[in-house]
């Protein structure tokens, strides 16, 4: 298991480099300068490359790369274009806190209700709550979280006054986006159960589990549910990064000050440092969710071995 | 089960390490401050705090690097120039208590107030205006407006492009209560630009002690404006609260105020019904139900859009076809039914309202010289036909914001309708379509130009250097005139200049042809009194301001 995560984590600096490299020259493509190109021109040519020369934009972009990746090596992300001399770690740092949270909410939301949802479809097939089970996961795939996120506002925030409309000020205001995000991890969590847990049901090993006298309850926690909950753990992996790492609709609906419209803003301005520094997060933070859920299976499933010589642990 | 108490655990664990950063209002200001301010204002509608907002982050408080506007707001509330832009938009002294201003006009004299103070108890003195006029004409300043001084100030560029040392800056401490600038030539308006948020002081020890960290949160910066700032976010927005060091701070009427960053206007709406907002900009939608209500007023930027022609271009280089399409556009239906969102019509490239000669404004001086006439437009379009020889196809660079691309269609349809002619649209983002207008790849492009001071020149000048981005316009007798108003030492010669400059820009050359002066809809909490909108630089003063 340790020799399986340290080869992991070779590998992940290395998918990190190339991403890195392939980001920054792509950046580089984009066309204009971090600076507000109409003052930027009005400005005198010396001046200009004055500029230029004090961020080190003026070296050709192979040398940028260069002390770039050096840089990012010693740690340091560099500061901000767009918000001039900020540090492009504490910038980001700044703005994960509130994107992680409504994402975490949103996924413990989703997956419980889900889960829920999912097995007693399954459990019972063909019945009212399977069809209602159905009906919301297709709502919940179908309908974009903007649109749940706006009649939320509108309707639990203004109309009804139960939540704050929107900002980021206490526990109350995470709780509307929260469940807004939360729809379609709702909607596809049951699917999934459902789906799985039909298959499981139908087994060999279960019928022989009710032979042996097990109550029905027993037979769906012990034997059904843990083998249905497999393809489960695989579609969390993405699910996780992409509600933690924001959701850009969904923060600037409830004027979050979230990740997800950072990272927009930095590309639409060029602002290069941050636009790295958050592809950097973006890309190891992908990787790692990715490694925590191979770990996962082995602990789900002790069938699965993931390291080819030795034992799981 | 195992497995669920392990997932659970993970969970459990990624929230512990997100607890502590989640950081609400304002991560920034350190945690023991935030915790108090949310009991304190919550809630605009409260007795004591107005709550604004803006649609963009507040990108910097360091002064040498603020361009835009929503710093420019928070900097001219927690900070103060030698003079200050009134109620009625007019400069009035400030830090300043008087200015004299030499017979020849190129040397002013400022007086300090008496017991001028920072908010740390330190004294504010003329050397804390020299101090941050230098570091504005330094390679340090990096918010590209280092010209607003170097342009006037006597060696300002010398000393920008170091060739001249400190002291032969024509920026003096006579002593701790007076402060001269000497002036390269006559500027009217200079009392104007010391409102700006470039002409602020700053302590030279407080800002050097801080280093890099100078102005990236509350607590490392200091203040000598209206207001202190509490916490600063970027991204969530500032507090403040009324500066007690303040010289008139008994005028001050509100306590607190806020200034949160929202981006979908439909939030901005729900939260000013919701009771957080004091006060919400309409878009144009909303704008036929609200107008009607007791909440409702507008008001007029000196902010033109308009569209630049390229003439170094086979099709735009001839005149006839750059003046029907000048004619051919219906300005006023544009701003009051297509955007009907408080813009008004263009009617010159000097926008409604800005200075004029004190009596008069620019624009009533110059009078309308964008008139709409389908009639004329034709007669100019087959004139032109007949001088390119073929009918030309034409391409409108636009940038792709919603309303950029509104005004884009429109002017697709006029174009059609007047002139019987289809313009393909290409848009393109900020970026980009700038990078096409710096290169030279344009036809003709809808562009815009804030002014940065009420002044004409703040968009005359931008000619004079013929750039790809100003259409390559090289006219001798164009800048000449302008080079005469900058030394004019009579106030009605340079004047006259100026609106024969802008005619020749607008009519005789048609380099230009303006289209709108940008506005904004508003709803106001009938509580709020004088909350005072400025119409260029820093749009909202709080100071003004007051509750009931």
């Amino acid at each position: 298991m340790f020799r399986y995560i340290c080869k992991r984590m070779v590998y992940l600096l290395i998918t990190l480099l190339i991403i890195l490299t392939t980001t920054f020259f792509l950046m580089k493509k984009l066309p204009g300068t971090p600076f507000d190109s109409e003052r930027f021109s009005l400005l005198p040519a010396d001046q200009q490359a004055q500029l230029l020369e004090k961020y080190g934009l003026n070296d050709p972009v192979i040398v940028q790369y260069g002390k770039y990746i050096l840089n990012v090596a010693k740690g340091d992300f560099g500061t901000s274009f767009f918000y001039s001399g900020q540090p492009v770690s504490g910038v980001i740092m700044g703005r994960i806190g509130p994107s992680a949270l409504i994402g975490i909410q949103a996924i413990l939301i989703g997956l419980s209700i889900g889960l829920i949802l999912g097995i007693i479809a399954a459990w019972r097939h063909n019945s009212g709550i399977d069809y209602f089970t159905m009906v919301i996961a297709v709502l919940g795939v179908s309908v974009p979280n903007f649109v749940a996120a706006a009649l939320l506002q509108y309707y639990v925030g203004l109309k009804w006054g139960l939540l704050p409309v929107a900002f980021w000020e206490s526990w109350k205001n995470s709780v509307l986006p929260s469940i807004a995000l939360s729809f379609s991890v709702t909607a596809m969590i049951a699917r999934f159960m459902r789906t799985e847990m039909l298959d499981v049901l139908g087994q060999d090993y279960i019928v022989t589990a009710k032979a042996k006298g097990l109550n029905q309850f027993k037979v769906l926690m012990r034997h059904a549910v843990r083998n249905s909950i497999i393809p489960v753990v695989t579609i969390l992996g993405p699910i996780v990064v992409n509600l933690l790492t924001g959701s850009l609709a969904v923060e600037n609906i409830y004027s979050i000050p979230g990740i997800g419209s950072l990272f927009v803003d930095s590309i639409k301005t060029n602002d290069y440092s941050t636009i790295m520094g958050i592809t950097v997060f973006y890309s190891a933070f992908y990787i790692f969710v990715m490694l925590v859920v191979d770990i996962l299976y082995s602990v789900i499933d002790p069938r699965i071995r993931l390291a080819s010589n030795g034992k799981g642990d | 089960m195992k497995k669920s108490k392990l997932l659970a655990l993970i969970l459990a664990a990624a929230m512990v390490i997100t607890a502590g950063g989640c950081g609400f209002t304002g991560s920034s200001g350190g945690t023991a401050a935030s915790g108090t301010e949310q009991t304190a204002s919550s809630g605009a509608a409260s007795s004591d705090t107005i709550t604004v907002y803006d649609t963009n982050e507040i990108r910097t408080m360091v002064q040498w690097a603020a361009s835009d506007t929503n710093s420019f707001t928070i900097l001219n509330n927690v900070s103060e120039g030698l003079y200050r832009l009134n109620a009625k938009h007019e400069p009035e002294p400030a830090l300043a208590q008087d200015c004299k201003i030499s017979d020849d006009k190129l040397t002013y004299t400022f007086t300090l107030r008496d017991g001028l103070k920072w908010s740390n108890g330190t004294s504010l003195t003329a050397k804390d205006f020299v101090f941050s006029w230098l570091k504005q004409m330094s390679a340090d300043a990096t918010n590209g407006y280092s010209f607003i001084m170097t342009d006037y100030i006597v060696n300002g560029e010398e000393y920008l492009a170091g060739k001249a040392k400190a002291e032969d800056v024509g920026v003096k401490a006579l002593d701790d209560k007076t402060f001269e600038v000497k002036l390269k030539q006559p500027t009217p308006y200079f009392i104007r630009l010391t409102t700006l948020p470039m002409f602020f002081p700053l302590n030279e020890e407080f800002v050097k002690s801080k280093g890099d960290k100078y102005g990236l949160d509350a607590g490392s910066m200091i203040y000598c404006g209206p207001y202190v700032l509490t916490s600063y976010d970027p991204a969530s927005g500032s507090v403040m609260k009324k500066n007690d060091s303040y010289w008139d701070a008994a005028n001050v009427k509100v306590p607190n105020v806020k200034v949160r960053i929202i981006k979908e206007q439909a939030t901005a709406l729900n939260a000013y019904k919701a009771g957080e907002l004091s006060r919400v900009i309409l878009s144009s939608s909303d704008v036929p139900a609200m107008k009607s209500s007791p909440e409702f007023s507008s008001n007029n930027e000196f902010r033109t859009t308009y569209l630049q022609f390229n003439l170094t271009d086979k099709t735009l280089s001839n005149k006839n076809i750059r003046t029907a399409l000048g004619y051919a556009i219906d300005r006023k239906t544009l701003a009051d039914a297509i955007l009907s969102d408080g813009s008004a019509p263009a009617t010159g490239l000097i926008p409604n309202y800005m200075y004029g000669n004190g009596k008069e404004t620019f624009r009533e001086l110059n009078g309308d010289i964008t008139a709409f006439d389908a009639a004329k437009a034709k007669e100019y379009w087959d004139k032109g036909v007949k001088e390119l020889g073929s009918v030309p196809t034409l391409t409108l660079l636009t940038e792709d914001d919603s309303v950029t691309k509104t005004v884009a269609t429109y002017l697709q349809s006029e174009f059609k309708k007047n002139l019987g002619i289809d313009v393909k649209i290409d848009s393109k983002t900020k970026k980009a379509r700038n990078q096409l207008m710096d290169n030279n790849n344009f036809q003709m492009a809808i562009t815009a130009w804030g002014a940065d001071y009420d002044d004409a020149m703040t968009y005359m000048d931008l000619w004079t250097n013929g750039t790809p981005y100003r259409g390559s316009y090289k006219s001798d007798t164009y800048n000449g005139l302008i080079a005469d108003a900058k030394k004019q030492t009579d106030d009605e010669k340079r004047l006259q200049d100026m609106l024969t400059a802008e005619k020749l820009l607008v009519v005789n050359d048609a380099v230009v042809s303006p289209l709108f002066y940008r506005g904004s809809a508003y709803l106001t909490k009938p509580n709020v009194k004088n909350l005072v909108t400025h119409p260029f630089g820093a749009p909202i003063e709080f100071k003004y301001a007051s509750l009931n």
